[in-house]
C-alpha cells in the first residue's frame, strides 16, 4: 500500500515551508517503521514568486524503498493524492505552474474518499464556490489560518508546519498518527509547544472536516491543454510567436500568451480607485507582467487573469489608496474594473471600498517577516456623483 | 537554509555507520565530500548541481570541514581550479551538470593526459536549447572518450558512496585519473531518503590521504605539469593514459572488495549489478535510477512466470568489455535502455547501445538486440514502460532482432 500526499504551496515565498513539511512525515513515518521519501516537483524549480509548486511525500507501511521509489520517484508529477494540503487557500482557484500546463483544479489528484486539506479562515462553503466538482466522494478539511509568506530561502517560523503536520494525522492517521507527529516534535526540539499546536490543530481539524459530493462544486472552466505530438509542431525549434501589443491598441486590444497566463500565482490582486488615479504611468511601466492596459482617457485597466498579485503597483503607486492589496479569494470573476468604473464610477468606488475593508497588507519578503497588515483610512470619492 | 526545528538524526549502534539522516542526492555527495576531507572545492551553479555546492558550503561553514571553498566565475575556471588544485596534492572536488558541463569541457579533457585524480559530480542534465532541467545522460557522456573514469550512481546511498570509492580509484597510484561521477538529476538528486552516514574513522580505513609523490607541484618541489609536447609525444600518452585505464579495472575490483570488507556486503560486484538473470532468457540494461522500476517490472514479470531479469551497468568507463561478454552472452536477448540519443549513429540508437553491441560482436553466439530511447530530458519512465520494453525485448527472442532495433518509449507518436 502506497500513501501519496502533496503540499500546494506558494513557490518561493512558503518554499522551505513545503519542503520541511515534505521532510517531517518522511521522518515521522519512518520512526513508525514505514518506508518514505519525499520529493519536490523538480520541473517547479527555478520557482517564480508565489507561482503554485508542490511538494510530495510518499509513505508505505509494506513496500521495500526500491518498489516505492519506482512507483512514485520517476515522474513529475503524482499520479493520485490520499491528501492534498494547500498552504495558500487562494490556490483554491486552480493552479497554473508553468507554461502549457493550463489551470487545473487544485483537488485534480484528491483519490475518492481522499482530502483537501486547505490552510484557511474562509468557511469550506465559501472555498466550494471555486473548486471544481469531482465524479465521487472526497473531504475538504480546514485549518484555521493565513498563507504562511515568507521569502527566498526564508522560512516564518509559525507553527503553520506543526499545525500542518497535527491535521495531516487527523484527516488520514495512516500515513502518520498524531502521537508520532508530537514524539518527534517534542524529540527534534524539546518545545512542548510545537507538539501542543500540532495536538490542537488535530483536535481542531477532526472538527472542520466535511464530505464533499459530486454535485458539489464548479463546472471547470479551464482546459487541460494536449500538448502536440512531434510531428505536430513545427521543426525550428520551440518558436512562441509574439502577440499584438502597443498604445494605440487600447484596453480590449491588448493581446497575451494563451500558453501561460499566470494569474493563479497571486493571492492578493490590486484593486484601483481610478477617481484618485493622477495618470502618473507607475503602475504601468512598473509591472513586471504588463498587465496594466492603457485606456483611452490616460487611466490604466487591469487584466487580473495575468496579475501575478506581485504588489509593485500599490508600492509604486503615489497616491495614497489609490492602488489597494486585497484578498484574491474576495473576488469571483476576473472582469474588467475599469469597465466597470466606466460604467458606473459611484457603483465602482463603492464596490471597491467593500473590497478593500479596512485592513492594508503589504509583505516585506526579505525580512521573512511575512505579511504586515495596517489599518487603512477611507479615501472619499473625487468625482461627482452622478 | 538550515531547518530552525534542528537535524533529527538516528544514532546507529553499528561502529562503521554513524547516523541515518534524511538527505537528497545532492546531500548526500556532499556528506561523501566532507568525509573524503577534500582540500579544495570550486563551485559554480546550475541545477541540479547547484544543491551540492550549497551543502558543501553549509557543511564548510559549520565547522564540519576544513577546505578551501571557491566559487569560480563559469564552470571553465571552476574546472581549472579543481584541475590546479589537484596537481599541489590538494584532494579537490567539483560537479556541474549539462550546458554547464559542456563549457568546461576544455579543462575537463586535459585532466586526463595530465594524469591528476579530482572527482566530478555530474547531475545529469538535458542539454539545452530550450532550458530543461530533466535528466539526460548525453552531458555526462560526452567523457566517454577523454581518458576519464565514468560511472553511475543508482541510489543517494551509492552516490554518496561513490565520492569515497571514486578518490581510491583515482588516486591509487596505478591509476592516477579523475573520475566523473554521474547521477540522474531531480529523480536522485533531489530526493530526500534516509541514507546510511559513514563513520569517519571507517572511511579514514578505507581511503588513503592524496598523495602526488614527487610530481606535487609545490616550492620545495619546483616542477612543469603539462609543458608544450610535440606531435612526437602525443600517441604514447594516450597509450599510456589507456594502459591506466586497464589497470584500472583490477583497481576497482579491489576497492569494492575493500569497500565490502569494512562497510559490508554492499556490491556483490564492481561493474554492474546483475537482479534475477540466473535462469533468464530476456534481459533490459541500464544506467542509473531506472533500475528501480526496471527491477521492480522484473518482479512482476516474474511472477507470471516470465524469464527475465535486470543488469544495472554501473561503470562506463572503463568499459567491463570481458565481464559484460561473459555474461551478456548467456541471454536470447538483451533490451538497452538508453536515457541519451546518438544522433546519426548506427541504427540510430543510443551510446550504451553502440558499446554493448559492440562488446558482444565476437561472440559465437550472440543475443538478439535492441534499444530504447527513453526517459530524455527528464521524462518518466515507469514500471509499466519498463514491462513494455521487456515484452518488446522478448519478442525479439522469438523472431530475433527487428531491422527497427530502436523504439522511443514515451514519445508522443
Amino acid at each position: 500500500m502506497i500513501k501519496r500526499v502533496e503540499v500546494n504551496y506558494r513557490g518561493i515565498f512558503q518554499k522551505m515551508l513545503g519542503k520541511y513539511i515534505g521532510s517531517d512525515i518522511v521522518q515521522i513515518a519512518t520512526r513508525m517503521g514505514k518506508v518514505a521519501f519525499s520529493n519536490g516537483r523538480y520541473s517547479d524549480a527555478p520557482e517564480r514568486n508565489g507561482i503554485p509548486c508542490k511538494y510530495f511525500a510518499f509513505v508505505s507501511p509494506d513496500l521495500s524503498e526500491e518498489e516505492l521509489e519506482a512507483e512514485c520517484g520517476a515522474k513529475l508529477d503524482i499520479d493520485e493524492a490520499d491528501v492534498s494540503i494547500v498552504v495558500d487557500d487562494t490556490m483554491v482557484k486552480g493552479v497554473e505552474p508553468w507554461g502549457w500546463h493550463g489551470v487545473r483544479p487544485i483537488n485534480e489528484k484528491v483519490r475518492e474518499k481522499g482530502c483537501l486539506l486547505v490552510v484557511s479562515r474562509h468557511p469550506h462553503d465559501h472555498l466550494l464556490q471555486f473548486i471544481g466538482k469531482k465524479p465521487y466522494s472526497y473531504r475538504l478539511a480546514t485549518l484555521e489560518g493565513g498563507a504562511s509568506l515568507a521569502g527566498l530561502w526564508v522560512y516564518k517560523d509559525d507553527l503553520t508546519r506543526e499545525r500542518v503536520l497535527g491535521a495531516l494525522a487527523a484527516v488520514d492517521p495512516g500515513i502518520i498518527a498524531i502521537e508520532a507527529v508530537e514524539a518527534y516534535l517534542l524529540d527534534k526540539t524539546k518545545d512542548a509547544r510545537r507538539a501542543q499546536a500540532a495536538r490542537e490543530a488535530y483536535e481542531a481539524t477532526l472538527r472542520r472536516t466535511r464530505i464533499v459530493t459530486p454535485e458539489e462544486g464548479i463546472d471547470w472552466p479551464h482546459e487541460v491543454p494536449i500538448l502536440p505530438k512531434w510531428h505536430e509542431f513545427e521543426e525550428t525549434g520551440v518558436v512562441v510567436r509574439s502577440v499584438p501589443r502597443g498604445f494605440q491598441l487600447g484596453p480590449r486590444g491588448q493581446a497575451r500568451n494563451d500558453a501561460f497566463k499566470r494569474g493563479t500565482t497571486k493571492t492578493h490582486r490590486p484593486v484601483v480607485r481610478f477617481d484618485l488615479c493622477i495618470k502618473c504611468t507607475l503602475c504601468w511601466l512598473d509591472c513586471p507582467d504588463e498587465c496594466f492596459d492603457p485606456t483611452d482617457d490616460g487611466l490604466f485597466d487591469v487584466d487580473y487573469e495575468v496579475c501575478v498579485g506581485c504588489h509593485k503597483c500599490a508600492a509604486v503607486c503615489p497616491i495614497p489608496e489609490c492602488i489597494v492589496m486585497v484578498d484574491e479569494l474576495k473576488f469571483t470573476d476576473d472582469k474588467s474594473p475599469w469597465e466597470a468604473y466606466t460604467k458606473s464610477p459611484q457603483a465602482y468606488i463603492e464596490w471597491a471600498e467593500l473590497k478593500k475593508g479596512k485592513e492594508r497588507i503589504a509583505y516585506p519578503h526579505v525580512t521573512g517577516q511575512g505579511v504586515n497588515i495596517t489599518e487603512g483610512t477611507t479615501v472619499p470619492p473625487k468625482v461627482a456623483a452622478v | 537554509m538550515e531547518d530552525p526545528l534542528g537535524v533529527a538524526t538516528v544514532a546507529t549502534a553499528s561502529p562503521v555507520w554513524e547516523r541515518e539522516e534524511l538527505l537528497n542526492g545532492c546531500q548526500a555527495v556532499a556528506q561523501g565530500v566532507r568525509l573524503a576531507d577534500v582540500d579544495v572545492i570550486a563551485a559554480y551553479p546550475i541545477r541540479p548541481y547547484t544543491e551540492v555546492m550549497d551543502a558543501l558550503s553549509k557543511i564548510i561553514a559549520d565547522g564540519q570541514l576544513d577546505a578551501e571553498y571557491i566559487i569560480a566565475d563559469s564552470e571553465h575556471s571552476q574546472f581549472e581550479i579543481v584541475k590546479h588544485a589537484s596537481s599541489v596534492g590538494a584532494r579537490a572536488f567539483g560537479g556541474s551538470s549539462g550546458t554547464g558541463w559542456m563549457f568546461g569541457f576544455e579543462a575537463l579533457v586535459v585532466a586526463a593526459t595530465d594524469r591528476l585524480p579530482t572527482l566530478f559530480i555530474v547531475g545529469n542534465r538535458a542539454l539545452d536549447d530550450p532550458g530543461a532541467f530533466g535528466v539526460e545522460h548525453n552531458d555526462a557522456m560526452a567523457l566517454r572518450d577523454m581518458g576519464w573514469l565514468l560511472c553511475w550512481a543508482a541510489t543517494a546511498q551509492e552516490a554518496l558512496e561513490h565520492v569515497l570509492i571514486g578518490y581510491r580509484i583515482a588516486e591509487d597510484k596505478r591509476v592516477l585519473m579523475p573520475m566523473a561521477l554521474a547521477m540522474d538529476g531531480a529523480f536522485l538528486t533531489h530526493s530526500q531518503h534516509m541514507l546510511k552516514v559513514p563513520a569517519k574513522e571507517a572511511v579514514s580505513r578505507f581511503l588513503p590521504a592524496y598523495d602526488l609523490g614527487d610530481r606535487r607541484l609545490h616550492p620545495d618541489n619546483p616542477v612543469s605539469i603539462a609543458p608544450q609536447v610535440n606531435e612526437d609525444w602525443v600517441m604514447e600518452l594516450r597509450r599510456q593514459n589507456w594502459e591506466a585505464a586497464r589497470r584500472a579495472k583490477g583497481v576497482i575490483a579491489e576497492a569494492y572488495e575493500e569497500f565490502n570488507t569494512i562497510f559490508g556486503e554492499r556490491y556483490p560486484s564492481p561493474y554492474f549489478d546483475e537482479f534475477m538473470t540466473d535462469d533468464a532468457e530476456t534481459v533490459l540494461l541500464g544506467l542509473g535510477a531506472v533500475c528501480m522500476p526496471a527491477r521492480t517490472a522484473v518482479r512482476r514479470l516474474r511472477e507470471q512466470g516470465k524469464k527475465v531479469g535486470y543488469i544495472n551497468l554501473r561503470w562506463f568507463r572503463p568499459f567491463p568489455t570481458q565481464e559484460l561478454r561473459a555474461s551478456l552472452g548467456r541471454f536470447k536477448s538483451v533490451g538497452v535502455i538508453d536515457r541519451n540519443f546518438a544522433h546519426g549513429s548506427p541504427d540510430c540508437g543510443g551510446i550504451v547501445f553502440q558499446d554493448v553491441r559492440s562488446c558482444l560482436y565476437p561472440l559465437a553466439k550472440r543475443p538478439a538486440m535492441v534499444d530504447f530511447i527513453g526517459g530524455l530530458g527528464g521524462r518518466d519512465l515507469s514500471i509499466a514502460d519498463c514491462i513494455r520494453m521487456y515484452d518488446i525485448t522478448a519478442k525479439a527472442a522469438r523472431d530475433g532482432a527487428p531491422e527497427e532495433c530502436v523504439t522511443w518509449i514515451g514519445l508522443r507518436e
